[in-house]
Formats: C-alpha cells, sequence, structure tokens
C-alpha cells in the first residue's frame, strides 16, 4: 500500500474495506441500484431490497430483529435521537436522566442541552479506570429517572462497561438504558436478544463501513420508544424522515456481515497489535497506561507523560496519525475531559496519544509508531526545561 | 504537506533542528537567565545568554511548548548569538507570527519569548 502516513487512529474512524467499496459502488451511477427505496417503481423496488438487505445483515450483527432498527447519519444522530427522543416521549412520567461525564460530546452534549430545558440530568465519575461502579447507579437512580446513558467501550481509553449489568439495574427500576456502541459494534460480540438494552446506537465507519451512516436499535418492550427529532418524511416508521442513502446502507449491511465473519480474526489481530505497541514503549520513563491494563478493549491503548508537551509530541511522531488528548486537537480548547474525568491533570491529559488498530493495520506500521513516538519523547526532553 | 499544515517550514525546520536547544556551555564574565512561564497552558521558556564584552556571545533556550514557541525561541537565538546586547530589546512577536505564521491564538505563547528577552536585557542592563 502506498501511503505517506502510518494510520493507528481507527477509533476516529475506519478506512472503508475494499468489499464494503465494492457494495456501495454497485448501488451508485445510472446502471446502479441508486433510486429512492420509497418508490414504488421497479427502480425503486430494487433499492428497497438493498436496503432490507443490510438492515437483515445489521440485526444478525447485533443479535436482533431487522424491525428493531432505525437508519441514521451516525452514532451522533442515533445518539440524539435515542436521548432526546425517550426523554421527551417519557418526560409526563419523570424528568431525571443519568449518564457519565466521560461519554462522548454526542451524547454528553445532548443531556446538557436537556438540562437546559428543564431536565434534571445526574452524572455519576468512574473510577480512575474509567470503570462506572454499579452500586453508585443504583443509588442515584430514583423514582422519577427515565433514562440511563452508559457507553459499551469508550472511544479514549478504552475501557468497557458491564452493561449487563448496568441494564440488569434499569430493567429492575424500571428505567430505559441507552448505550453507545460506536466503539463496540462490529467489533466485540453483541446479542441484543439477550442483552438488557433498550437503545443502542452505531455507526458504519467505525468497522470499516462508509462515514455518514449509522443506525439506532430499540428494543421491543413496553414503554420503550421515541419521538422523533427531525420531521419531514415518513422514512423509518416516522422517527426519522429523510431520503434513505442506498449505497451507504449497502456498504454499512457489508461492513456488518464481515465483521461478523472476521469477528474473531479482527479482535485476535488488534490484540496482537496492541500488545506490540505497549510491549515497545512500556519501559519509557514516566509512561503512564490511561485506562485499564487489562479488561478493556485491546485495539485501543491511551499513555501519556506529563512532562511531555502533546501538540510538539504530536509533530515530533509524524507520519504517525493518532489521536492526542492536548488542547490543541480540542474544539475546546481544553485537555481531554475525558481524561481529566478519570482524575489526571491537566498535564497529565494534554500529553496522551492515543493509538488504536484495526484490520489494515500491520506489524510494520506499529513497529514505526514505537521508533517515532520513542523519538518524539526523547526530542521534546531535549528541548525541555522540565526535564 | 496538505495546503492546510499548520506548521509552515520555518517552524519544522526549527523544530526539528533547534541548534540552540540546551544550556550555555562557554565560560564568560556573565551568564545571564530569564525562566518565565504561561500558567494557563502550562507554557514554559528558558533562555540563558554568555555575555562578553557588550555581545551575547551564546544564547541557548529550553522549552516546554508548542512547536511553534520551540521555534519562535530557536529563530531568536539563532538572530541574537554574536550580536549587541542592545538587540535583546528590539525583538518583538509581531515578526515572529509573521515568519512562523503562528496562529492568532498561540500570541500569548510568542510573548514569553518577548519577555524572556526583556527579562534578559534588564538583567544585562542592571549588571552594567
Amino acid at each position: 500500500m502506498n501511503r505517506d502516513f502510518v494510520y493507528l487512529d481507527y477509533a476516529a474512524t475506519t478506512p472503508a474495506d475494499p468489499r464494503v467499496i465494492d457494495a456501495m459502488q454497485s448501488c451508485m451511477g445510472a446502471g446502479g441500484t441508486f433510486a429512492n427505496p420509497a418508490s414504488i417503481h421497479i427502480a425503486g423496488r430494487k433499492s428497497a431490497a438493498i436496503v432490507d438487505d443490510a438492515r437483515q445483515k445489521v440485526a444478525t450483527l447485533l443479535g436482533t430483529e431487522p424491525g428493531r432498527l432505525i437508519w441514521t447519519s451516525g452514532a451522533t444522530e442515533s445518539n440524539n435521537l435515542a436521548i432526546r427522543g425517550a426523554a421527551m416521549a417519557r418526560a409526563n412520567r419523570g424528568k431525571h436522566l443519568i449518564s457519565m461525564p466521560t461519554e462522548h460530546k454526542a451524547v454528553a452534549d445532548t443531556f446538557r442541552a436537556l438540562a437546559r430545558e428543564g431536565f434534571d440530568v445526574t452524572w455519576i465519575r468512574p473510577d480512575e479506570y474509567g470503570v462506572l461502579d454499579i452500586d453508585e447507579l443504583a443509588a442515584a437512580i430514583r423514582e422519577d429517572t427515565q433514562l440511563v446513558s452508559v457507553m459499551h467501550v469508550n472511544n479514549e481509553t478504552g475501557v468497557i462497561q458491564d452493561i449487563r449489568a448496568i441494564g440488569d439495574l434499569c430493567r429492575a427500576r424500571d428505567v430505559l438504558f441507552h448505550t453507545d456502541a460506536a466503539q463496540s459494534a462490529g467489533k466485540l460480540e453483541l446479542d441484543l436478544d439477550d442483552l438488557p438494552v433498550d437503545l443502542l446506537s452505531l455507526t458504519g465507519h467505525k468497522f470499516y463501513g462508509p462515514q455518514g451512516v449509522g443506525a439506532l436499535y430499540i428494543a421491543d418492550r413496553p414503554h420503550c420508544n421515541v419521538l422523533p427529532i427531525m420531521f419531514g418524511g415518513g422514512q423509518e416508521k416516522r422517527m426519522r424522515p429523510g431520503t434513505l442513502p442506498v449505497h451507504l446502507i449497502a456498504g454499512l449491511g457489508t461492513a456488518a456481515t464481515l465483521a461478523f465473519a472476521e469477528h474473531d480474526q479482527d479482535l485476535r489481530h488488534v490484540s496482537a497489535l496492541g500488545n506490540r505497541m505497549w510491549a515497545g514503549i512500556a519501559d519509557i520513563e514516566g509512561l503512564q497506561r490511561n485506562g485499564p491494563a487489562e479488561g478493556g478493549y485491546p485495539g485501543i491503548l491511551n499513555v501519556g507523560i506529563a512532562d511531555i508537551e502533546g501538540e510538539s509530541l504530536m509533530l515530533g511522531m509524524e507520519p504517525v496519525c493518532v489521536a492526542s488528548g492536548s488542547a490543541c486537537n480540542s474544539t475546546s480548547g481544553e485537555p481531554s475531559y475525558v481524561l481529566r474525568a478519570l482524575g489526571r491533570s491537566d498535564m497529565e491529559a494534554q500529553s496522551a496519544v492515543r493509538f488504536s488498530f484495526g484490520r489494515m493495520a500491520s506489524e510494520g506500521d506499529i513497529d514505526i509508531a514505537i521508533e517515532r513516538y520513542r523519538f518524539a519523547v526523547d526530542h521534546c526532553r531535549s528541548i525541555s526545561p522540565v526535564s | 504537506m496538505p495546503a492546510n499544515d499548520p506548521y509552515n517550514e520555518e517552524v519544522r525546520r526549527c523544530f526539528e533542528t533547534p541548534v540552540h536547544a540546551g544550556d550555555v556551555e562557554g565560560e564568560y564574565p556573565e551568564v545571564l537567565v530569564a525562566d518565565v512561564s504561561e500558567s494557563a497552558k502550562g507554557s514554559r521558556l528558558v533562555v540563558s545568554a554568555g555575555v562578553e564584552d557588550g555581545m551575547v556571545a551564546e544564547i541557548r533556550f529550553r522549552a516546554f511548548g508548542c512547536p511553534h514557541l520551540v521555534a519562535a525561541a530557536e529563530l531568536v537565538c539563532s538572530e541574537l548569538e554574536n550580536g549587541p546586547l542592545e538587540r535583546l530589546a528590539a525583538i518583538g512577536t509581531n515578526g515572529l507570527m509573521e515568519r512562523l505564521a503562528v496562529p492568532v491564538g498561540k500570541t500569548g505563547r510568542l510573548f514569553l519569548v518577548e519577555d524572556a528577552l526583556r527579562l534578559l536585557h534588564r538583567q544585562a542592563v542592571c549588571a552594567e
């Protein structure tokens, strides 16, 4: 592969699998399955068949029925629809909601918006590894609590929350449970017929599908429903209007099939790469691992060194593409709020680097990343008055 | 590099090969040291200068900060070395901002360079 960079930012987005691209291309152009699937003519019906097939494929990946899935533009929209839609649907029963400060902005900002509109939001801080204390959640649930939202795999640290325990607790207390599974769908096994999850968000581009398409799962349970947040058409059971992007949905369906078939292989691959990366840098003086050393999603490795400046570290690491906890990489101008919530200082958070691994990354990529990270740390330290 | 590269060639050159990074190593009648920091971002700059016969004979820096700060420190050190002490008071941020294409939001970090040079100059004047 001819590239002028080494890509280890798979938690941000993954390249589309070539087989996904093939599936998408077959939908595009005058000779493709391009028509509006809501149209009743033959071209529309062909598109509808593609959409139905993709819905079945995603349902198979998630262990559920295709009728439980709503197409969206991605996890951000799914999260907005799930949280706002559920809060509004149950507002007559109560206005108390629960989440965590380590959630993705698509979740946290939706809760903040609801708080400005009169909802009461409780934020439960995790322990130093990012794990939710289930007893603390149980204590936070009130008579008027309507929704708990806790992400499955954290996008910055890879910590995995016990969504079965959280879901069981929520069901016992008649509270809806939403999980943002953007980092776990297509990567970890999910069986929604068995898991006590009411609402689940996913996006295609985190598991080798295209950007711009995702889905929301809504369980078939009493009082588990969401109100639409957009209006304009009757698509997706009137919950998500707009002409369906057939090529994107076809791509997502293919990505789901591949993830289902190659799950074990993918997991072994990212585990091996993560272990290789950690082994290559663990001895660096002052290095701190952000997140769990064991039991987290193996495709994410987050590390930091408090006496290294994050932006200079990133430049020193070029051409390795990773995510940074530094303020320069943040639209808020602040170091990673996720790491701050784990108790890291500003200095620790700003130096954080998240390596994330995926299907197309190789051992050679990891070796380059190890060499560049070590070089960048040494370079920054050679200049620094702190070291 | 893509057109939206946040670092121009000068920044990259100065960051990658900061030949003036370190401490003054020669022996001089006078060695001045300025240590300035910006608490908001944690940036810190230490500039040391070996002074002899009214000249900056050797000048070195150490920086904890973004690549623009490192590049600015390297650039001014290379321009001040072997020059008259008075130049310490003459270098401002405007020229640096332009030459290094520093984003407006980082102006505060470049003031660190100016602060350090002014501090060195004051020390030199007081010592006379």
